[in-house]
């Protein structure tokens, strides 16, 4: 049991004015960069480090949190709206998300998105901050070859959202593999497909190929259709009536079983560093489509959709601070640029962060909560606000988020090349549309592929070369039986 | 008031540095220094930090930007172009710059000679770990332990750390089996559950020491470390190897001689802020080490000669 003084001294660090105004402020800046299309939390926290180091170590801390929280619902907003989701996770959320908002209910379809994106998000808050020990340890015995066997299961999970024609999908998906092996190979440190950029040697900028291929693409589709006479962007039917934009209680009570499954898949794929937000969000949306009764009305603006994505993809954030805190191993890029704002403070998570900085970590748990809050009162009116500016004429909203894709991507990825690449990777998202080739699937197997390789290879290194070893490996095992009963359920719910 | 006198005390400074140590040579603009990492890493905000102590103490405008890709290879083909003023820097790590020169030095569009080395700024101590359960305390027994029936895991993340522990399995007929990671963070995940014997670290593992749940097998660097000062290197358990990773900048090669001269002192002079000791100490638990362009120079061409030994070549 935690030091009651030290608990209460570090929630009262956090509940100061100067703290609050930090955590408002981390908050509003995540949510603006997180709506804004090429731009991402990711990015605002990286480029606010190194000023971090010159304020106070909490109030750096929460800010940042802060940003980190106010992206997570801030990504989901053009996705809702405009189909463009800037990062993959928030590719999930638009797939009813953008729907429902073009059945004219895009405060209702972004309410939801926020409800369930802090519920997600609070579950994870208190799975950290009441047991994050024990799980910590339990992250530590996943080892390679388990960590290998898990997204196997994953991706058995997540072949559900193949589409309609399985040759299709199978052919993004091998596509979205090959593009995840150009640049140094994992075992040998030989360059593959890199055609003489050097720029290539770290693989496809991941921000370039996820924006050129989910928003810019989108942005090119909507450009070319087009007419003459200008229409705004999205139609919202509900204006102010309140009947057709609130999520009434009962709605979102129907969701409680999607949203639980959401917050306890992004929970563990949270605690278990190197997999992430985006196979929790396909994952989570994947599975309530596959137990819902009605799985036809998924991707048609259901708002089961909507929340399984959200919840999954928001509690991810904070099971990512268990490793983080407990044994200082960062689970995605936001985790491991909150490790460098710690380590510039002189702050090094792992064993004895507790111990010695118990203060400092309240005062973190107090800024968490404190951010969910906020981002809830927030997002009640930046959505309002989102959904006002998008009602311009299309040909004005399309061409400034065109825009916006190229400024960020040229800040994220350092400059023209990373441009070219979304420009390229935005036409061969067009033509995959075009021809009905899922683009979801290609971002999914290019976002995983990687990491998958280099659990593969370290499985092999590990097992020696032959698979059958993994017998050894009891976890492993059982996630592969797993993965098969899943695919065997898959192909038996189809049929039936 | 503050203000104002910060400002009176930038002037002064740079006046003293303008007129006194650094000749004649200042800025016609903002100077450009080129990060060849992403934002956020440790490269990236040891590169700020130094831009901003410059910026407070010479009163010059630094912009920084990053230029990601290839391990800094991106940044210095840029950069060996660019136009040799003073005004575009660039800063990177050594190792995977020298590691590609060997490999493919035909291949690269630029060489050592294509730059101006003007300063190091610290020195990445790597060590090598285990468990501190682990049957054996060094470099002797790791390697007995790796002729039993199993071999042994190492985890590394850089290739110049699997060069190092083949060039020591050559010579011993150890049996390690390298497993490729993609960050120290995952090494250490690697070691604490178990799931290899031994690993190279670069600092995340100073806690693990502090609490008693790893323990330091050597130092894989050519000298000892500094929070681990009877930890042996490996050189001293007897194979004639080591890695040294610098982070340096460099300007493109033909500066003139002022204009060099003004530079490598205000980097010299921002490196040992306080600022900038406070943020490697916390980064890389070690104090800066400014080898200034000679050193760094001869760091360089040392370095090629070096890492052409660990490749066998």
């Amino acid at each position: 049991m935690p030091d009651m003084d030290v608990l209460l001294a570090g929630l009262s660090d956090a509940f100061s004015l100067v703290n609050l105004l930090f955590v408002i402020a981390g908050v509003i800046v995540g949510q603006f960069v997180g709506a804004v299309p090429g731009i991402g939390p990711v990015m605002a926290m990286a480029i606010a480090i190194p000023f971090t180091f010159f304020m106070p170590t909490l109030p750096a801390i929460a800010f940042l949190v802060g940003v980190n929280k106010g992206g997570l619902f801030g990504g989901a907003i053009p996705a809702i709206l405009m189909n463009t989701p800037g990062t993959p996770d928030a590719a999930a959320t638009a797939l009813d998300g953008h729907p429902l908002a073009k059945q004219g209910k895009p405060v209702k379809a972004t309410k939801m998105a926020l409800y369930s994106s802090i519920t997600g998000d609070t579950f994870s808050d208190i799975v950290l901050i009441t047991i994050s020990a024990p799980l910590a340890v339990l992250a530590l015995k996943m080892g390679p070859v388990e960590i290998f066997a898990l997204m196997i299961f994953a991706f058995s999970v997540i072949a559900g959202l193949v589409g309609d024609s399985m040759v299709k999908g199978v052919i993004a998906a091998v596509f979205g593999l090959l593009c995840a092996t150009v640049g140094i190979d994992p075992e040998h440190g030989t360059p593959r497909l890199y055609f003489g950029f050097f720029e290539l040697f770290d693989g496809l900028p991941l921000a370039a190929v996820a924006i050129g291929m989910l928003a810019v693409s989108e942005i090119l589709r909507r450009l070319a259709s087009a007419g003459s006479t200008p229409r705004s962007a999205i139609t919202s039917l509900d204006g102010d009536d309140p009947t057709v934009s609130r999520v009434s209680w009962a709605e979102y009570w129907s969701c409680r079983y999607v949203m639980a499954r959401g917050a306890v898949i992004g929970t563990v794929l949270g605690a278990i560093p190197g997999i992430g937000s985006t196979a929790a969000a396909f994952m989570s949306y994947a599975s309530a489509k596959q137990a819902s009764d009605e799985p036809e009305s998924f991707g048609k603006g259901n708002i089961k959709g909507i929340a399984a994505a959200e919840s999954a993809n928001s509690a991810v954030m904070g099971a990512n601070l268990i490793p983080l805190l407990v044994i200082g191993i960062p689970g995605s890029i936001a985790a491991a640029l909150l490790i460098s704002a710690f380590k510039i403070h002189g702050i090094q998570p792992g064993p004895l962060l507790f111990e010695q900085q118990g203060r400092l970590i309240y005062g973190l748990f107090g800024a968490m909560i404190l951010a969910n809050a906020t981002n809830l009162i927030v997002g009640q009116f930046s959505l309002r606000l989102w959904t006002r500016v998008i009602s311009a004429p299309e040909s004005v909203i399309f061409s400034s988020a065109l825009l916006l894709c190229i400024v960020g991507v040229y800040m994220s990825t350092g400059g023209l090349f990373g441009v070219a690449v979304m420009l390229v990777f935005a036409v061969v998202g067009y033509v995959m549309n075009v021809f009905g080739f899922p683009v979801v699937v290609f971002i999914i197997a290019f976002f995983l592929g990687g990491s998958f390789e280099t659990y593969l290879t370290q499985t092999m290194v590990i097992l020696d070369g032959d698979l059958t070893r993994m017998i050894d490996y009891p976890i492993a095992v059982a996630l592969v039986v797993l993965a098969l009963i899943s695919v065997w359920w898959l192909g038996f719910r189809k049929k039936g | 008031m503050k203000k104002l006198s910060t400002f009176v005390t930038a002037l002064c400074v740079s006046f003293v540095l303008a007129f006194a140590a650094h000749a004649e040579w200042k800025p016609s603009g903002p100077i450009k220094l080129l990060i060849g990492f992403d934002a956020g890493g440790e490269t990236d905000t040891l590169g700020r930090v130094v831009a901003k102590a410059m910026e407070d103490q010479t009163g010059w405008k630094i912009i920084v930007e990053n230029k990601p890709g290839g391990g800094g290879i991106a940044m210095f083909t840029g950069l060996a172009v660019a136009k040799p003023d003073g005004q575009t820097l660039g800063m990177g790590v050594n190792m995977p710059i020298l590691v590609n020169l060997v490999l493919r030095g035909k291949d690269l569009p630029f060489d050592l000679d294509s730059f101006d080395y003007l300063a190091t700024i610290a020195r990445a101590q790597l060590a090598i770990i285990a468990k501190s359960d682990a049957p054996f305390d060094d470099m002797a027994g790791l390697i007995e332990y790796s002729k039993g029936d199993d071999g042994a895991l190492i985890a590394f993340d850089a290739k110049p750390q699997e060069l190092l522990m083949n060039f020591v399995g050559g010579a011993s007929g150890a049996n390690f089996k390298l497993v490729p990671t993609k960050s120290s963070a995952e090494m250490i995940q690697d070691i604490l559950g178990g799931h290899v014997a031994a690993s190279f670290a670069a600092g995340a593992h100073i806690p693990y020491l502090e609490s008693g749940d790893v323990k330091m097998i050597a130092s894989a660097n050519d000298g000892r470390h500094s929070y681990a000062p009877d930890t042996p290197t490996v050189k001293e358990q007897g194979f004639d190897i080591f890695v040294d990773p610098y982070f340096f900048i460099a300007a493109p090669a033909g500066l003139s001689d002022d204009t060099k001269a003004a530079l490598s002192a205000a980097l010299n002079e921002a490196i040992n802020s306080d600022e900038v000791k406070a943020v490697i100490m916390n980064t890389l638990k070690t104090e800066p080490s400014d080898l200034g362009p000679q050193g760094t120079t001869d760091m360089m061409t040392g370095g090629v000669s070096n890492v052409a030994k660990l490749f066998g070549k």
